[in-house]
C-alpha cells in the first residue's frame, strides 16, 4: 500500500501537519479575531478606572468567571439578565469574560439589576446570609472583624447571629473595590 | 499485512526506559496533587464552607485543577509513552533521553509555578487552560519544543523506511501543540470578542490536536503489540490522521454557540462538528476492529479492558459533543453542568483509560516489574464506577439547571435542583481519587530495576501472516 511520498518522509508528514494547521488557524482563529478586534466600537461603553479597575483586577483573582458569565445570548431564558449582548460591549475589556458556566447567575448587567452597595457587602461577606441556598464561597478574607468600628470604616450590617459575637464587620479595601466592579457591570444603552 | 513497527527490537535501551519512567512517575504525582484539587472543588459545591481559605477557595482551585490533570497528568504521561513509542517503532534508542530529562524538568517548573500562582490569585483571568501567566506559558513551550525535536530525531534515525502509523500521530501532536499554544498567547489580535474567538480554537484543539493525536499514537503502537496481530487497517489509521487535521481546526467556536462570535463561525464549526465524526469512529472503529477475535486475550490481559474502555469512551463522548453543538440542543445543555460531564467522559473516559491500558501493557516490558494483578483490577473499577457516577450524576445536574431555566423559574432554583447531583458527583470523584491511589502504588510497584539487563527480547511478537 502506497500513500505517496509522506508514507516513508518523515519531514513530509512535519511540514504537511505544520502547513495545514498553520493555515486553518490563521483562517478560523487569528484573521476572525483581527476582524473582530477592529470591528467593535465602543460605543456608549465607559472606560473603568480607579477603584472599579481594582475590582476587576480582585474579581479576576478570585476566578469568579468560572462560575458567572458575562454573556447575555438572545433567548427566552436570558431575558432576565439584560439585552442581548453585542461585541461592542466587550470593545474595553480585557479580557473578556464571556464564560462558559452559570453555576451563578449572570452579571453582565448586574450593576442595574442589584444596585444596592450594602446588598453586596453582604453577599460576599457570607452569600448565605442574603440568599439561604446559594453555594458560593463566602470571601471573608476581604473583611476585618472589629471590636469597634473606626470614623471611615464601611460597616457591613451583616445580620445578627453571621457576625461573630461581640464584633462589627467591615469591609477592606478589596471588598469595596469589588462592589465597585460589580456596580459598574452595567450594559450600555443602545438603540434597536 | 505485516506491521514492520511491531517487531521489537532486540532489547530496550536502559536510558529510554529511566527517561519514560520519570514521566510517568512524575505524571502520578501530578494525577494524585490535581485530582485531590478536584475533588475539593466538588465538595465545594455542596458544603461551600468546607475548607474556607483564601488559596483553596473554589475560583482559586478550578483552574488549578484543570491545568495540573491537563498538563501535568495527561500531557506528561503521553509524552513519555509518546517517546517510547516513538524509539520503539523507529527501533532506535531514544534520540537523547538527556534532553527529554531537561524537558521533564521544564515541565515540573512550570507545573510548580503553575500551581503557586494560581492558588494565590495570579493568573489572566477566566482563560480556561490558559490561566497562568505568560513567563510560565513560555517555559512550557520550550519543554513541549524539546520534546517535540527529541520525537522528530528519534524517528528521522529509524531503522526502516516506512513511518509507523503512531508516529504520524505523535509527530502531528508535537507540531500542534505549539502552534495552538503560542496563538493563545500572542495578544495582537485578542481585543474584544477576537479574544473569545482564540478561547474556542485554543481550548477546542487543545483537546483534538494534542491529547486525542497522542493517545492515537500511544494506541496504534500499544494495542497490536499487546494482542500480537497488526492493526486492523493502516490506511483508515491515515485517513483519521488527516480528517482530523482537517475538521478539527474549524470547530473551536462551537463553545461559543449563540454569543457575539461571528455567525457564518458558528455555523462551520457546528456542520463540522458533525464532520468530526469521521476520524472519530475511523479511529474507534479501527483499533476496536484490531480486537477482532481477540476476546481471550481481553480477559487474560489486565491492560486491555483499559483500553477497550477507553475507545468506547472516545466514541460516545465524541458524538455527545457533536450532539452537544446542534444549537437545539445546545439551548437546554450550554452553560449548564453537562458540559463539565463531556469534559470529563472525554479526558477521563477515553484519554485517562488509554493511558493506563498503555502503562500497563508497556512499562512492565520495559522495566521487567509488574504490578499486582488484583491491584490493577481495583484500579479498573474504582475509576470505571468512580467516572459513571460522575459523569452520569453531573449530566442530570446540566440537565436540571437546563430545564430550571427554560421554564423561566428564578436563578436560585436551578441550584437547588443541582445540588443533590453534585453530592453523587462528589462520591463518583472519591471513588477516581481512590483509584489514582491505587494506581499510584502500581506505578511503584513497576519501577525500573537499579540495573537493567540487556535482555534477550522477551516481547517480540509473533505476527500472524
Amino acid at each position: 500500500m502506497s500513500f505517496g511520498g509522506l508514507h516513508t518522509d518523515h519531514r513530509a508528514i512535519v511540514a504537511a501537519a505544520v502547513i495545514v494547521f498553520s493555515v486553518l488557524t490563521l483562517v478560523m482563529a487569528v484573521l476572525p479575531a483581527l476582524r473582530e478586534q477592529a470591528v467593535s466600537s465602543p460605543a456608549g461603553v465607559a472606560p473603568r478606572e480607579g477603584e472599579a479597575e481594582r475590582g476587576r483586577q480582585v474579581y479576576m483573582r478570585e476566578g469568579c468567571g468560572f462560575c458567572h458569565t458575562q454573556f447575555v445570548r438572545d433567548l427566552p431564558m436570558d431575558r432576565p439578565y439584560g439585552r442581548p449582548s453585542r461585541p461592542g460591549d466587550y470593545a474595553l475589556e480585557d479580557p473578556p469574560m464571556l464564560g462558559t458556566q452559570r453555576t451563578g447567575p449572570d452579571l453582565a448587567d448586574v450593576g442595574s439589576r442589584q444596585s444596592s452597595e450594602t446588598w453586596h457587602l453582604i453577599h460576599l461577606y457570607d452569600p448565605r446570609a442574603v440568599v439561604p441556598q446559594s453555594v458560593m464561597p463566602a470571601y471573608r478574607w476581604y473583611f476585618v472583624e472589629k471590636d469597634q468600628a473606626g470614623p471611615n470604616d464601611v460597616v457591613v450590617p451583616v445580620p445578627a447571629g453571621i457576625a461573630p459575637r461581640g464584633k462589627v464587620v467591615v469591609a477592606g479595601p478589596d471588598a469595596k473595590a469589588l462592589v465597585r466592579y460589580l456596580l459598574s457591570l452595567k450594559q450600555a444603552k443602545v438603540s434597536p | 499485512m505485516r506491521d514492520p513497527g511491531l517487531v521489537a527490537a532486540p532489547s530496550v535501551d536502559p536510558a529510554t526506559v529511566r527517561v519514560t519512567f520519570e514521566y510517568l512517575a512524575w505524571a502520578t504525582l501530578w494525577l494524585l496533587v490535581g485530582t485531590g484539587l478536584g475533588l475539593t472543588a466538588s465538595i465545594k459545591l455542596h458544603w461551600p464552607e468546607f475548607l474556607p481559605f483564601a488559596g483553596l477557595s473554589f475560583g482559586r482551585v478550578r483552574p488549578a485543577h484543570t491545568s495540573l490533570v491537563l498538563l501535568g497528568w495527561s500531557s506528561l504521561v503521553l509524552v513519555g509513552l509518546s517517546l517510547y513509542v516513538a524509539s520503539r517503532t523507529s527501533r532506535v534508542p531514544l534520540w537523547s533521553p538527556r534532553l527529554a530529562r531537561i524537558a521533564l524538568w521544564l515541565w515540573n517548573l512550570a507545573l510548580i509555578g503553575g500551581l503557586v500562582t494560581l492558588l494565590a490569585g495570579v493568573n489572566r483571568g477566566p482563560q480556561e487552560y490558559r490561566e497562568w501567566v505568560w513567563p510560565l506559558a513560555v517555559v512550557l513551550a520550550a519543554a513541549v519544543l524539546i520534546d517535540g525535536y527529541v520525537a522528530y530525531r528519534t524517528v528521522a534515525s529509524r531503522t526502516l523506511p516506512e513511518v509507523y502509523v503512531s508516529n504520524w500521530y505523535i509527530l502531528g501532536g508535537f507540531c500542534y501543540l505549539p502552534i495552538l499554544y503560542v496563538t493563545s498567547y500572542l495578544p495582537f489580535y485578542q481585543g474584544s470578542i477576537g479574544n473569545t474567538v482564540v478561547q474556542g480554537y485554543y481550548m477546542h484543539n487543545a483537546m483534538g490536536m494534542w491529547f486525542t493525536q497522542l493517545a492515537l499514537g500511544v494506541s496504534y503502537y500499544a494495542i497490536p503489540r499487546l494482542l500480537g496481530r497488526p492493526v486492523y487497517s493502516y490506511a483508515l489509521g491515515v485517513l483519521g490522521f488527516w480528517t482530523n487535521l482537517l475538521f478539527y481546526p474549524l470547530i473551536g467556536a462551537h463553545h461559543f454557540i449563540f454569543s457575539p462570535v461571528p455567525w457564518w463561525l458558528q455555523s462551520t464549526a457546528i456542520l463540522f462538528s458533525v464532520g468530526m465524526m469521521v476520524p472519530v469512529w475511523a479511529g474507534t472503529g479501527n483499533l476496536l476492529l484490531t480486537f477482532k477475535g481477540g476476546s481471550g486475550a481481553v480477559r487474560r490481559s489486565y491492560a486491555l479492558p483499559f483500553f477497550v474502555t477507553g475507545l468506547i469512551g472516545y466514541g460516545l463522548s465524541s458524538t455527545q459533543g457533536t450532539i452537544e453543538a446542534f444549537r437545539s440542543a445546545n439551548i437546554y445543555w450550554h452553560f449548564t453542568n453537562f458540559t463539565v460531564g463531556h469534559s470529563h467522559a472525554t479526558m477521563y473516559g477515553f484519554i485517562a483509560f488509554i493511558i493506563w491500558g498503555a502503562v500497563y501493557g508497556l512499562v512492565p516490558r520495559l522495566t521487567g516489574r509488574e504490578p499486582s494483578p488484583l491491584a490493577v483490577g481495583v484500579h479498573f473499577w474504582l475509576a470505571l464506577v468512580g467516572i459513571l457516577t460522575y459523569v452520569i450524576s453531573i449530566s442530570v445536574a446540566g440537565i436540571l439547571q437546563g430545564f430550571a431555566w427554560v421554564s423561566g423559574q428564578s436563578f436560585i432554583a436551578s441550584v437547588i435542583a443541582a445540588e443533590p447531583m453534585w453530592l453523587w458527583r462528589t462520591i463518583g470523584g472519591l471513588l477516581m481519587v481512590s483509584s489514582h491511589v491505587v494506581f499510584a502504588v502500581n506505578v511503584w510497584a513497576m519501577r525500573p530495576q537499579r540495573r537493567i539487563a540487556a535482555e534477550p527480547s522477551p516481547d517480540a511478537v509473533r505476527i500472524p501472516a
